[in-house]
């Protein structure tokens, strides 16, 4: 079954289109990162499935219902891209009145192991730097161990090591069997924890598929090399190649698949090939490729 | 939603703001007034200043409770983004301004009880046990339109600003409905702005019922009116401010 379907969704605000006829399905039980850059629609979508904001047009379903019955049911849990604690409450009366909110929720001890809130459990709100105030907000957000979880941009105010370890905790809570959706600006991000990405841009889906698909179908690798007065003709038709770009004597190959794109540049064409430049795939550039204005 | 309640008087008990203006200041006040005027008696009603001041001591500490406990919480909470986290938990949406109402009404008692306790023990004021009852009684029941009030404030404004106004109509109503000053001593204009104000209604209840006298009908009936319109005030402005666009 589906976790989450979206089907047409459009939301305006005004005059901005904020999310334009997004369709798309999430499959129970995977990890799913929604990239984007600024903008991109990605608070709004989240805000739409928990049922914070109406959609203008559209419909959503939440494993079969609607967002507001799916809250009450408790199948949903959420980090928000903005939200404060109560400051006068530690961290464990947070936590567990929280939890005790859902109908079947996981034991309290568990959850702040969990978020790493063991040590924090007595300190109250007002005293936490800005990662473990995150760290709590990963806590409510599991608390009720909610079927769903949602994430808006979970690590914006950690540092490397409190990410890395925010995401191993993300994956345990993932791999007892739950939907995950995470909103991220950084490819890398999304590469790393998600087993399918979902790039998004001015409201729309510009790409959807595994980490490694969305990097070799867009920016690829480069194969580039000096060509002289020779033509480039029949460069287009190797295997792999997206695009050929000739500036001054020089080509430039956009390629998913250098191996194959090389072997055929040698054994097929009779080109002379000098100065060859082979680069990987730049993460940083496939997404700006997808994302830039059109 | 009782545990809801024990987090919502938790957060507040630890809140220097509450304590400070709304525990202590009107058992503070009391003790001041009461060694100045506790021993002078009222013609009108025969009625010690000690009883008097009690009354309006502990109608002012309820006020205050009332609206502090309210207004500036919840402004803040909506602000922060608290209010969002609730609204992703399956809790409905009646159950917060719910236990809202029924945290502040309990957050209330402090102060009554403190003014009364200060009273018997300092100025060994004594009424008859059904006296204590109906005093402390209708007080805190009378309490609903002014919690009523600050969830309004809460609802409709910013932190920023609901802080300033709710310190303002808290002064406001305590001074004008002759809690800190008796009526009887204010200029005419300003005593008929006392008349229609709830604050000047329900301690007017209290001090009848202190004399040993029923309260007026007519107090009674502004209290309620005033409980119904800044409830459906509130209701709505809640509704507003939870609204989903
Ligand atoms: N309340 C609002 N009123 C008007 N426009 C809004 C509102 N909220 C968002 N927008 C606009 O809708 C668009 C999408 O915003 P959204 O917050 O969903 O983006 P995002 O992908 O989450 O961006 P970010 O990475 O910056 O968090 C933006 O153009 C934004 O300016
Ligand atoms: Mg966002």
């Amino acid at each position: 079954m589906n976790a989450i379907a979206f089907n047409g969704v459009t939301k305006k605000y005004g005059d901005v289109v904020a999310v334009d006829g997004l369709t798309l399905d999430i499959a129970a039980g995977s990890t799913v990162a929604l990239l984007g850059p600024n903008g991109a629609g990605k608070s709004t979508s989240i805000n739409m499935l928990l049922g914070l904001l109406r959609p203008t047009s559209g419909d959503i379903k939440v494993f079969g219902n609607g967002p507001d019955e799916a809250v009450t049911r408790g199948d949903i849990g959420a980090m928000l891209q903005e939200g404060a604690l109560i400051p006068e409450l530690t961290v464990r009366e947070s936590v567990d009145f929280i939890r005790r909110l859902y109908p079947d929720p996981l034991p309290l001890d568990e959850v702040l192991r969990m978020a790493e809130l063991t040590d924090l459990a007595g300190r109250r709100a007002d005293k936490l730097s800005g990662g473990q105030t995150q760290r709590v907000r990963f806590a409510l957000a599991i608390a009720g161990g909610p079927k769903l979880l949602l994430l808006d941009e979970p690590t914006a105010a950690m540092d490397v090591e409190s990410r890395r370890s925010f995401w191993d905790n993300m994956r345990a809570y993932a791999a007892q069997g739950r939907t995950i959706v995470f909103a991220t600006h950084y490819l890398e991000e999304a590469d790393q924890n998600s087993d399918r990405v979902v790039v998004v841009a001015r409201g729309k889906v510009v790409a959807d598929g595994t980490a490694a698909e969305i990097k070799s179908g867009v920016a690829g690798h480069t194969v580039s090399f000096r060509l002289g007065l020779q033509s480039a003709a029949g460069l287009d038709a190797l295997p792999g190649v997206s695009a050929v770009e000739i500036q001054a004597d020089r080509v430039t190959v956009r390629t998913g698949d250098p191996d194959a794109t090389l072997d055929a540049l040698y054994r097929k064409t009779t080109l002379d090939v000098r100065d060859l430049q082979v680069h990987g795939a730049d993460l940083e550039d496939a997404f700006l490729a997808l994302t830039k204005e059109s | 939603m009782s545990h809801y309640l024990k987090i919502e008087l938790l957060r507040m008990v630890r809140n220097k703001r509450y304590i400070i203006f709304v525990v202590a200041f009107p058992v503070v006040f009391y003790l001041l007034y009461s060694n100045l005027w506790g021993d002078q008696v009222d013609e009108t009603t025969g009625l010690k200043g000690a009883v008097v001041l009690m009354v309006s001591m502990a109608a002012y500490g309820a006020l205050a409770a009332s609206i502090m406990s309210s207004a500036v919480p919840w402004a803040q909470e909506r602000h922060s983004g608290w209010l969002r986290q609730l609204q992703i938990t399956p809790l409905p949406g009646w159950a917060i301004i719910c236990t809202k109402l029924i945290a502040s009404m309990v957050l209330v008692l402090p102060s009554l009880l403190l003014v009364g306790l200060a009273a018997v023990l300092t100025q060994g004021v004594s009424l008859p046990a059904g006296e204590w009852a109906g005093l402390i009684g209708s007080l805190w029941i009378g309490t609903i339109p002014f919690i009523a009030l600050g969830l309004t404030i809460g609802s409709l404004l910013p932190p920023d600003t609901a802080q300033p106004v709710a310190m303002i109509g808290m002064f406001g109503l305590a001074l004008l409905g002759g809690l800190w000053f008796p009526v009887e001593v204010m200029p005419s204009a300003m005593k008929s702005i006392a008349q229609v104000l709830p604050s000047y209604d329900y301690a007017s209840i209290g001090w009848k019922i202190a004399a040993g006298d029923a309260p007026d009908a007519s107090s009674v009936l502004g209290v309620v009116g005033w409980a119904v319109g800044l409830g459906a005030l509130a209701v709505f402005a809640y509704r507003r401010a939870t609204v989903r666009a």
